[in-house]
């Protein structure tokens, strides 16, 4: 059976050379592991850092997009020729200038114009301005004159099907056939249930909204553009942007060594990068465009929204029989993925021999989804773990206890290819006592109108191994400093932290003698877009490498000098030492091989990952809550998260995953989600206030991180596994898990807002007073 | 991107109010309010007045009766965490702190949050709606989660303010200053409502500005307390609140007051609520029945059906908490 094509892997992957050998595992280290800050933290806080949208260049101008405000709509005159005349304007843009006749494509057979007439949400492109200010820019964006046929529109992705919805792409409203899944026999695993359960869920749209805009600066030099871009990848974004204008990839630089957050939306490049480049090359300036905090609502993608029915069987003694599901979701107005991955829980997260899943993605006016932190997972846990939660309950069994009846081994949806390691059954055992789950569970619920109540939920995540390609050069100098030079962005995970530990690691250079450069075409190795939760995994076994490879050319060096053999030689702090006779030893910085030189290159790459078997993170997340039964308020009380990726790189870092990813899914599970008005098929909350995300008050400030330390040297020369993405798979099911057992009531629509809940408390206390 | 305007910083009241006499001018207090609706141009500004040149608009002051006299220009942290605030008015206290977030409490005002405009997102938004001179309220057919369940007329929205509910319930008043002197005008009767004008939030004319709050002294054995619902911790407004205040006297309650918030296009005084209470024992039956006639006579819209249950929790928490 073929994988499902992971979102950040653009067909096959080439693997870069592999080392001659790999590395022994690192078993116990000095370094790695650490609880250690950020070594940028200082330049982020003080604002030292230069974002790209940070960015001031000589002669620069500032981009505005005029946006359709229609949901669908066409574009049938555009007269630009008072903005063009407007004070500060310098360019003007719309779909009939000959430089902005370029596609832009959603998938590799799906495009449409730069500035297309057809419409398809509100929000898509239709001219732009350069002008000497933002406000000169946005004036004149404004007075640009549009006429639009206006065309009836489909907001509502459970009116995308009926007849007579409005069509948004010519071929109908259907992505593609449903995509079905199906192992063993469904119908025979549920008669040998004694329970099965069926009910439906449904989970809301979420905005990815990172702290940063999107945006870039762009400027031409000749025939050479730079790109100054907020970004998760430089190299996805130098590869799209010059296939699209044609152009040499040796011509077009991106760079982006800081950012401010991405969660997925900031994979890929976006219209405005070639719209900024053709607003430069016509204005002959640089030209800066980051967008309002409105468009990034709108335009720049989202976690689409998941309707989902799911059946399951289960014997009493905990052994699961079958799961049946079907999705049903959108990711807007063009393919992409709508239901991506959503069943991949059910397929994969625990032993079940009979599985059917069946997927149907549809097309509405809205702006196009894009991978967004685990895609398609806490859609699938929110409606697994709860209906897990619901049987433990149907056959008295504790929610811990049934999970762990049903650990996989091996992915039984990818050939039952063994895992290298899975740590899921450590993850649920271990975070339970840490948690005090049982204990917990037994605690009196409270007599008045406030109820406590505890949770937990499991997950996987599809990805997490990481892979090849990546290249990595670090250079040693003859004083002992280091640079270490990595394609990869660094989005405020700490990448950049992580890989100058694994240097430090094998050379003894100390964090503050390490400089790095990154997240740059021009200067920097080819690397894949940091996400999937697999930078570390991926980048952290290539900068091993490199620092090895440094190291084998110090130690000859030292060798000859010593008159020790190579293989005797280690290194301790700024020394390199002979094992055998440790008298002998000999400061780096005072080595005259290394002198002469003047410095050491060493050049890692990624090596392939382990043949016919499956790397993947696990994690188990507990929670207690506190809901107010009158007014269906929810307060998470404290969190704690076991996870299973496998060796911990920083143990600050990871505390900093972990509590970002539960931050994230209490946004999911309880405040967040996109509001259409159904008259005009425009989004109403684009601003902070009216899309909530949470603030610190809806954090508890009890959150744990209990990380299974458990390096996996078999995937990978590091040991290490991703973390980003399963911190916030479980988090918003382990909340609902938990209002069910403070209060009774299974919310199955996310999200769990007073909105939603307070009805359900007051019809199940009329039900109760009956 | 906010629109260029004429910055003026008037050193008096009364050369403040000359200048906002003449159209195309906004008075600028805090700005948290005014600068987002300039720039997302729910009304267009020539002319923004500040007032922060203004002296003597700021604090909390003892009145000659035993009250208190707050500034416009008196910031919602500075109300919140004034002693003598928290002592005999709680409910003013409290729903200062619960407005907002910590930067906006420390920069929005008492005086603006009184002003401040509709928080209704087809208002705020590109929809010209019947306030905005159109001719629907687009709420009524639409989105309507976060609109009024009662109270409404042509148009639906909530009043924003968690301090008002509070000023009206403690029977505060607003003294306003214009071009042709000052009038004191109580806060329940400042808000102006739909039916009666619904291009409008209150009375104050062209040129008026709010200079000062007036709370009257509290009898002995007066407590109060505002409790508000939200979807979030911080920086929301109220999906339902209640501000009370409550005299007791042997035991008993001898004035009522409750006044409800995220539910109407002013702050809502819900006197059959009141009467309930008004010379009963504050117990939990007393609590419930009140909460229940607080919420007679709702019209909930299409989505807000949810708001009633939550008026009912809020007016029902807040009671006991005086109890």
């Amino acid at each position: 059976m073929k994988d499902p094509e992971l979102y950040y892997v653009d067909g096959a992957v080439p693997e870069t050379a592999v080392p001659k050998r790999s590395p022994q595992p690192w078993g116990k280290t000095r370094v790695v592991g650490k609880p250690l800050a950020r070594i940028d933290g200082y330049e982020r806080l003080s604002g030292a850092a230069v974002y790209p949208s940070d960015v001031v260049l000589p002669a620069m101008l500032y981009g505005a997009i005029l946006r359709c405000p229609h949901a669908h709509a066409r574009v049938t005159k555009v007269d630009a020729g008072a903005a063009a005349k407007m004070p500060g304007v310098r360019a003007v843009i719309t779909g009939a200038t000959p430089a902005a006749d370029l596609r832009w494509y959603y998938s590799r057979t799906v495009f449409t114009k730069l500035f297309d007439p057809l419409c398809r949400f509100a929000g898509e492109a239709v001219a732009a301005v350069a002008a000497e200010t933002p406000q000169q820019a946005w004036d004149a964006a404004r007075a640009i004159a549009v006429e639009y046929e206006i065309l009836s529109f489909v907001v509502d992705e459970h009116q995308a099907l009926e007849p007579g919805a409005a069509a948004v792409q010519a071929g109908g409203n259907r992505v593609a056939e449903p995509e079905t899944y199906s192992r063993g026999d469904v119908a025979k695993g549920f008669a040998e249930a004694d329970t099965v359960l069926e009910a439906n869920y449904a989970t809301a749209a979420e905005i990815h909204t990172p702290m940063e805009l999107h945006g870039c600066v762009a400027s031409w030099d000749g025939p050479r553009l730079t790109i100054w871009e907020s970004t998760q990848g430089v190299y996805p974004v130098q590869q799209r942007v010059a296939m699209l204008l044609g152009m040499p990839l040796a011509n077009v630089r991106v760079i982006g060594r800081y950012m401010g957050g991405g969660f997925g939306s900031k994979l890929q490049a976006d219209k405005y990068d070639l719209v900024a480049a053709v607003l430069a090359k016509l204005a002959a300036r640089p030209v800066k465009l980051f967008l309002t905090r409105e468009e990034t609502f709108v335009c720049v993608g989202n976690r689409p929204p998941s309707t989902m029915r799911l059946k399951a069987g289960v014997k009493k003694d905990g052994t699961l029989t079958a799961f049946e599901m079907t999705v049903f979701g959108t990711g807007g107005a063009y393919p992409a993925g709508g239901t991506s991955l959503v069943d991949w829980l059910v397929r994969d997260l625990y032993l079940c021999p009979n599985v059917r899943t069946e997927m149907t993605d549809v097309f509405i006016n809205g702006g196009p989804s894009r991978a967004f932190r685990a895609p398609g997972h806490p859609q699938g846990a929110w409606a697994l773990e709860q209906m897990m939660d619901a049987l433990a309950v149907a056959i008295g069994m504790d929610p811990v206890e049934l999970r762990r009846k049903n650990i996989p081994e091996a992915s039984q949806a990818r050939g039952d290819r063994p895992y290298t390691t899975t740590g899921l059954d450590r993850c649920l055992a271990e975070g339970a006592a840490a948690f005090g789950w049982r204990e917990a569970r037994r605690r009196p619920k409270g007599d008045g109108a406030v109820k406590r109540g505890v949770g937990m939920a499991a997950g996987l995540w599809i990805g997490g191994g990481g892979g090849p390609p990546s290249t990595i050069v670090v250079k040693l100098f003859a004083d002992g400093s280091a640079n270490l030079n990595m394609g990869a962005s660094d989005l405020g995970t700490g990448t950049k932290t992580v890989m100058a530990m694994v240097v430090s690691e094998e050379l003894g250079v100390p964090l503050e003698k390490i400089q790095i450069e990154n997240a740059d075409t021009g200067t920097t190795q080819y690397a894949t877009a940091s996400g999937g939760s697999k930078t570390v995994p991926t980048e952290a076994p290539a900068v091993r490498a490199a620092a090895l490879a440094v190291k084998r050319q110090l130690f000859e060096i030292t060798g000859a000098e010593l008159k020790v053999g190579a293989g005797d030689l280690r290194i301790e702090g700024d020394e390199v030492v002979s094992t055998s006779d440790p008298k002998v030893r000999q400061k780096i910085a005072e080595m005259e091989g290394v002198q002469r030189r003047g410095l050491l290159i060493g050049v890692g790459t990624r090596g392939p990952n382990p043949e016919g078997k499956i790397v993947n993170p696990f994690a188990a997340q507990f929670c207690e809550v506190e809901v107010d039964t009158r007014t269906g308020e929810v307060r998470v009380l404290r969190f704690l998260s076991a996870n299973d990726s496998g060796r911990v790189m920083d143990r600050l870092t990871y505390a900093g995953q972990v509590i970002g990813g539960i931050t994230m899914g209490i946004g999911f599970g309880l405040t967040e989600q996109r509001v259409f008005d159904r008259q005009t098929g425009t989004m109403l909350n684009v601003n902070w206030h009216d899309y909530k995300i949470p603030t610190a008050m809806d954090v508890p400030a009890e959150i744990v991180s209990l990380p299974i330390d458990a390096p996996d040297d078999e995937a990978n020369t590091a040991g290490a596994k991703g973390l980003g993405e399963p911190v916030t798979i479980p988090t918003a099911a382990a909340i609902a898990n938990a209002v069910y057992d403070a209060t009774g009531v299974r919310v199955t629509d996310a999200p769990i807002s007073p909105m939603r809940l307070a009805p359900l408390l007051a019809a199940a206390r009329r039900g109760g007073e009956r | 991107m906010i629109p260029a305007f004429n910055y003026v910083r008037p050193a008096s009241l009364a050369e403040a109010c000359a200048k906002l006499a003449s159209p195309g001018t906004h008075a600028h207090a805090g700005g948290t309010d005014l600068l987002g609706c300039l720039r997302d141009g729910v009304f267009a500004a020539d002319t923004v007045v500040s007032l922060s040149g203004i002296p003597d608009l700021r604090g909390v002051r003892k009145n000659l009766d035993g009250g208190l006299l707050i500034g416009a220009m008196t910031t919602l942290a500075e109300v919140a965490a004034d002693q003598a605030v928290a002592a005999g008015y709680a409910a003013l206290a409290e729903g200062a702190l619960s407005a907002a977030s910590p930067q906006l409490r420390n920069q929005g005002t008492l005086g603006g949050n009184l002003c401040q405009r509709p928080r209704c997102w087809y208002y705020r938004g590109d929809f010209h709606c019947a306030r905005k001179g159109g001719d629907k309220c687009y709420a009524v057919e639409g989105e309507n989660q976060f609109h009024c369940v009662f109270g409404g007329n042509v148009c639906f929205y909530v009043h924003p303010s968690d301090a008002a509910p509070a000023l009206v319930a403690l029977d505060a008043t607003v003294r306003i200053t214009g071009k042709n002197g000052s009038r004191s005008v109580p806060v329940a009767q400042f808000f102006v409502g739909p039916e009666t004008d619904y291009t409008r939030e209150t009375v104050l004319a062209p040129g008026e500005l709010v200079t000062e709050i007036v709370l009257p002294p509290q009898p002995a054995g007066t407590r109060g307390a505002y409790r508000k619902v939200r979807a979030r911790g911080s920086w929301d407004f109220a999906l339902a609140g209640a501000a009370v205040v409550a005299t007791v006297a042997g035991g008993r309650v001898t004035r009522m007051r409750i006044v409800l918030s995220g539910a109407a296009p002013v702050p809502w005084r819900v006197p059959e609520a009141e009467r309930e209470v008004t010379g009963q024992r504050l117990t939990t039956q007393v609590a419930r029945r009140a909460a229940a006639a607080a919420v007679k006579g709702a019209e909930p819209l299409a989505e807000n059906g949810y708001k009633v249950e939550l008026l009912r929790g809020a007016v029902e928490e807040a009671l006991l908490r005086l109890a």
